[in-house]
C-alpha cells in the first residue's frame, strides 16, 4: 500500500454481477494478460517442487507428485560445490558491472543531444546510436568473434599494426565481463536514451531564457536545471533496473563462453541450463534455479521499499 | 595393457566374423511383410542426415526397407547438433512419444530405463529372430547392452572399432620439399614443426604457413598417449586393472599440458585452437597453408587430400596421410572407439508396440544391413561378370544424392563394418589404415552401465569434475594458470570434488565389465 494513498470518499460496495456487468470490455480486454500470467507464469511454478524431489526422466506432470521427496539436498548439494560461490560471484557481477556502466551512458548521451545546435545532426545520431538495439543477440556476437579473432580480426589487426601482440579477446578470462558490458551498452545506450530525451524535452523552455537572461552558462544549465528536472526519472528508472538485477541474459553468456571463460562468463542461469537440460538432473538445476528466483525476488522487494523510501512512488 | 590389447582383438575379431557372415549372403529371418493390415503405421524419433544439406525424411532406402516390410514410417527427424537438447525435455516429459525411439545418449546412468519409458526388449525375442542372431554372434555388445537388472532394453547401432579412427595427418608434400621421413616422436615432431615455421613451403613468398591446424577436440588424442595417458576415455584402466584418471595424473598428465603450453608459447599450438574448426582446417588445405592436422581417418582422402590440386580421386597416393602415433617417454598409440555409437528404444506405451519391435529387428536384419551399405542394385551399385558389386559412379560424383538415399542411415541400427567402409575409400587409403592405424589402436574405457548408487554418484560429481578439468587444461595450456604455482591447487580441488569417489565407481564398473567379457 503506497503511504501517500489519497483518501477518497468511500466507493459504495458492488457485488462481482454488477462489477463484471459494468466494466465486462474493460475485463475482456484484460482476460488475455491474466491468462498469458496464469498459463506461463503461475502454473509452471508448481515445477519448484522438483527441487525438492527425486524427479525421475518420463515420469511427466505425475511426476511432480509421486517423486521420492528428498528435501534440501539438491541445495546442500550445490552449496557444498566448489562452483557455487564463483556461480553467485559472476552472476552479480555481471550485472553490476552492466548497470553500473550501462545505466549513466544513456543520461550523459541524452544529455549531449539535446544541448545540440545542430538539431539535423541530434537526429541522425539518434538514429545511428539506436538501431543496435534492434540487431539479434547472435548476430552481435557473431560480430564481436570476427572483429576479435586474433589472427584476421580487425581489432588485433590495429594492435599488431601498433606494435603489440594479439590479445585472445573471446577466450581471456579477465576480458568477459569487459566485452560483454562494453557490446551490452553498445547495443542499448541510444535506445535506453529515448526515454531521458523525452525528459528532457519536456521541461519548459521558459526556464532556459530564464537562466539565459540571468547569464548561465551550458554548465549551468545541465547541472542546476535539467538534472534537476530529470532526476525522478532516473530515480523511477534506476530502481525498476535495481529489481532486474540479477537477470543476465542468458543467450549472450550461453552464446560468448566457452570453458576458456567459465572461472569469469558461466552465471547461475547458463549453469542450470547444463545441469537441467544437458544432463538431466532436473531436481537438482531446479533447486539452483529456485534459490537464484529467490535472490531476484528479493531483490525486486527491496528495491520497491528502496523506492518507496526515496521516491514516495513504487510498483506497488 | 595386454588385456585391453586382446580385448580389443577379441572385439575386432568379433565383428569381422559377423561381417564375413554378412557378406556371404543377405538374409533375413523374419517373415515379411511384418502386417497385413492396411496402412500400419510407426512413428519414429531419429537424428536427421549429418549432412546439413540432406533430409532424410523421404530417403529412397528407408522407404525401400519400409515398403518390404509393409508398414509406413513417420518420421520426426532432428538435426543431430541439437538432438539431445530437444530430445531429452521430450523424454523427461513421458509424453506424447513416438513408438521407436532414438535415445538422446546412451543411457549408462539408466536414466530412461529405470523411469520405465522403454520396453525390456528380452522379453520379445521370440519376435525379434534377426536380432537374437545378432546378440549371439556379438556377445560382447551384448553384455554391454545387458543392464544391471539384467534386461536388454535397447537395438545398437554400431561402428568400426580399431579401424578409420581418428589419426595423424601429415602434408606429404611438404615433408618431401623438406626432405624429411614423418616424425614419429614429440621431439622430431617439433623440430618438423618449426622447420615449417621457417620455410615458405608454399612457395607464395609470404610466411602465411601454419604448423599444424588441430581442433582442440584432437589434442588428447594426439599427445596424451606419449605420456602414457588415455585421455580421450578420460578414466582408463592400466596393465594391472586398475582404474585413472588422466586430468588427475600428477606428472604425466602436468607433463603434457608442460608440452603443450611450451608449443603454445612458441606459436606452434595457435592462439586460437580452442576454436578452430573442421571448415576452417579444410579452407587452409585449399590454400596449401598447414603442415599437419589430426581428425577422423575418413576425412583424409574424401575431404583434406581432395583440397590439392594435383590430387585426383584415382590417384595413387594421398597428399594429406596418416601415420604412426606420436611416441615420448611412452609408446604412442590410438584410442579406438567403443561398438556400441548409438541406442534405439521402444516406448514402453507405444499402442503399436509389437509391430515397432518387430520393424526396429527388421531393421537390424542383414538384409537391411545391405541396403544401408550397398543401396539397391541398378540404384547405387551394378554387379559385373564375377558377381562383384561396384558402386556407379554418380555415388562419389553427387554426394548430396548420395546421402539423401539414406546410405549408412544415421537413423537406423544400421552396423558399420570395415569391409563396407574399405569399398568406399581409394585404396591408398585402406592401406594406410592397415599399416599405421590398426597396429596402434588400444580400446578406450568400457561403457558399462552404473548401477543406482553409481549413477547418484557420478551424477553428483562427475559434471562438475569434467568442467572443472576442461577450463583448467585451457588455463594451463594458454597460461592463464601458471604450471609451477597453480597444479597443486589443481589437483588438491579435484580430491575436493571428490575425484576419489568418481575412481572407486569406475573402478567397480571396469572390474564387472572384465568379469563379464574374461
Amino acid at each position: 500500500m503506497r503511504k501517500d494513498k489519497l483518501v477518497g470518499p468511500k466507493a459504495p460496495r458492488r457485488s462481482l454481477g454488477q462489477l463484471v456487468s459494468r466494466d465486462w470490455q474493460l475485463m475482456l480486454i484484460f482476460l488475455p494478460v491474466f491468462l498469458y500470467y496464469i498459463v506461463f507464469s503461475y502454473l509452471p511454478m508448481v515445477g519448484i517442487l522438483m527441487a525438492f524431489e527425486d524427479f525421475k526422466m518420463g515420469s511427466g506432470f505425475a511426476g511432480l507428485f509421486t517423486s521420492k521427496w528428498v528435501g534440501l539436498k539438491w541445495f546442500n548439494q550445490f552449496f557444498s560445490s566448489v562452483f557455487a560461490w564463483r556461480l553467485i560471484r559472476n552472476t552479480f557481477l555481471l550485472s553490476f558491472f552492466s548497470l553500473l556502466f550501462g545505466f549513466p551512458i544513456p543520461i550523459i548521451f541524452a544529455i549531449a543531444i539535446t544541448q545540440l545546435r545542430s538539431q539535423k545532426f541530434a537526429k541522425v545520431a539518434q538514429v545511428i546510436t539506436y538501431l543496435p538495439y534492434f540487431i539479434s543477440t547472435v548476430v552481435v556476437v557473431g560480430m564481436m568473434t570476427n572483429f576479435l579473432s586474433p589472427s584476421n580480426g580487425i581489432i588485433n589487426q590495429m594492435i599488431v599494426k601498433l606494435g603489440g601482440k594479439p590479445i585472445n579477446f573471446m577466450s581471456d578470462p579477465s576480458w568477459f565481463r569487459k566485452l560483454y558490458v562494453i557490446s551490452g551498452s553498445w547495443q542499448s545506450f541510444g535506445f535506453n536514451s529515448i526515454i531521458f530525451v523525452a525528459a528532457i524535452m519536456g521541461i519548459d523552455p521558459s526556464l532556459y531564457e530564464a537562466m539565459e537572461v540571468d547569464g548561465a552558462s551550458r554548465w549551468h544549465r545541465i547541472v542546476h536545471l535539467i538534472l534537476p528536472s530529470i532526476s525522478e526519472t532516473i530515480i523511477l528508472l534506476l530502481i525498476m533496473t535495481l529489481g532486474n538485477l540479477l537477470n543476465v541474459g542468458f543467450e549472450k553468456v550461453y552464446l560468448m563462453y566457452s570453458p576458456a571463460v567459465y572461472e569469469t562468463g558461466d552465471v547461475i542461469a547458463t549453469y542450470v541450463y547444463r545441469q537441467g537440460i544437458e544432463n538431466h538432473k532436473y531436481g537438482y538445476a531446479s533447486a539452483v534455479g529456485l534459490f537464484y528466483s529467490a535472490v531476484g525476488f528479493a531483490f525486486v522487494i527491496s528495491s520497491n521499499r528502496l523506492a518507496r523510501k526515496v521516491t514516495g512512488s513504487s510498483l506497488w | 595393457m595386454k588385456k585391453t590389447r586382446i580385448l580389443s582383438l577379441v572385439i575386432a575379431l568379433v565383428m569381422l566374423l559377423g561381417v564375413a557372415s554378412a557378406c556371404a549372403e543377405s538374409l533375413n529371418l523374419a517373415q515379411l511383410p511384418l502386417t497385413t493390415e492396411e496402412g500400419a503405421t510407426i512413428s519414429i524419433l531419429a537424428i536427421n542426415s549429418y549432412y546439413s544439406n540432406v533430409d532424410l525424411k523421404d530417403a529412397t532406402l528407408l522407404k525401400e526397407i519400409a515398403d518390404r516390410a509393409g508398414v509406413t514410417i513417420e518420421w520426426t527427424l532432428i538435426d543431430p547438433s541439437s538432438y539431445a537438447d530437444s530430445v531429452s525435455p521430450m523424454l523427461a516429459s513421458g509424453k506424447d512419444l513416438p513408438d521407436i525411439i532414438m535415445m538422446p545418449d546412451k543411457d549408462l546412468n539408466m536414466d530412461y530405463l529405470s523411469s520405465g519409458l522403454v520396453e525390456p526388449l528380452d522379453e520379445h525375442l521370440d519376435i525379434m529372430p534377426n536380432y537374437s542372431a545378432f546378440l549371439e554372434k556379438n556377445p560382447i555388445i551384448k553384455g554391454s547392452l545387458t543392464a544391471v537388472d539384467g534386461h536388454i532394453y535397447y537395438v545398437p547401432q554400431t561402428v568400426v572399432t580399431n579401424n578409420y579412427q581418428p589419426v595423424l595427418m601429415y602434408n606429404t608434400l611438404w615433408l618431401e620439399k623438406l626432405g624429411i621421413e614423418a616424425p614419429t616422436t614429440l621431439d622430431a615432431f617439433v623440430d618438423y614443426l618449426r622447420k615449417i615455421k621457417e620455410t615458405d613451403l608454399n612457395g607464395n613468398g609470404e610466411a602465411d604457413e601454419i604448423p599444424m591446424s588441430i581442433q582442440s577436440a584432437f589434442l588428447p588424442y594426439m599427445f596424451a598417449p606419449a605420456f602414457g595417458l588415455d585421455l580421450v576415455s578420460g578414466y582408463y584402466a592400466d596393465d594391472n586393472g586398475v582404474v585413472h584418471y588422466a586430468p588427475y595424473e600428477k606428472e604425466a598428465y602436468k607433463a603434457y599440458l608442460t608440452f603443450l603450453n611450451g608449443l603454445y608459447n612458441e606459436g606452434l599450438l595457435e592462439q586460437e585452437f580452442a576454436s578452430l574448426n573442421r571448415d576452417q582446417i579444410v579452407a587452409r588445405c585449399a590454400n596449401d597453408q598447414t603442415g599437419v592436422t589430426f581428425d577422423y581417418s575418413w576425412q583424409m582422402s574424401t575431404l583434406y587430400s581432395a583440397q590439392y590440386d594435383s590430387y585426383k580421386a584415382d590417384s595413387s597416393k594421398g597428399v594429406i596421410v596418416g601415420a604412426a602415433p606420436l611416441s615420448g617417454e611412452n609408446a604412442g598409440f590410438y584410442v579406438g572407439r567403443n561398438p556400441i555409437s548409438n541406442i534405439f528404444g521402444i516406448n514402453a506405451k507405444s499402442a503399436n508396440k509389437e509391430l515397432a519391435i518387430k520393424f526396429l529387428d527388421y531393421a537390424m536384419s542383414e538384409e537391411a544391413q545391405d541396403l544401408y551399405v550397398w543401396g539397391m542394385e541398378g540404384l547405387t551399385y551394378e554387379v559385373d561378370a564375377e558377381g562383384a558389386r561396384h558402386f556407379l559412379p554418380r555415388c562419389t560424383e553427387d554426394t548430396i544424392w548420395y546421402q539423401g538415399l539414406g546410405i549408412n542411415a544415421p537413423n537406423m541400427p544400421s552396423q558399420q563394418s570395415v569391409p563396407a567402409t574399405d569399398v568406399l575409400l581409394a585404396a591408398w587409403h585402406v592401406q594406410n589404415d592397415r599399416d599405421f592405424e590398426e597396429p596402434y589402436i588400444r580400446a578406450p574405457f568400457p561403457e558399462v552401465y552404473s548401477t543406482e548408487e553409481e549413477a547418484e554418484i557420478s551424477g553428483m560429481y562427475q559434471v562438475d569434475i569434467q568442467t572443472y578439468v576442461d577450463e583448467n587444461a585451457i588455463a594451463f595450456i594458454t597460461g592463464t594458470k601458471n604450471l609451477e604455482a597453480d597444479f597443486d591447487a589443481y589437483i588438491a580441488t579435484l580430491e575436493n570434488m571428490q575425484i576419489g569417489e568418481m575412481l572407486k565407481v569406475r573402478q567397480a564398473q571396469y572390474d564387472r565389465f572384465a568379469a563379464a567379457t574374461k
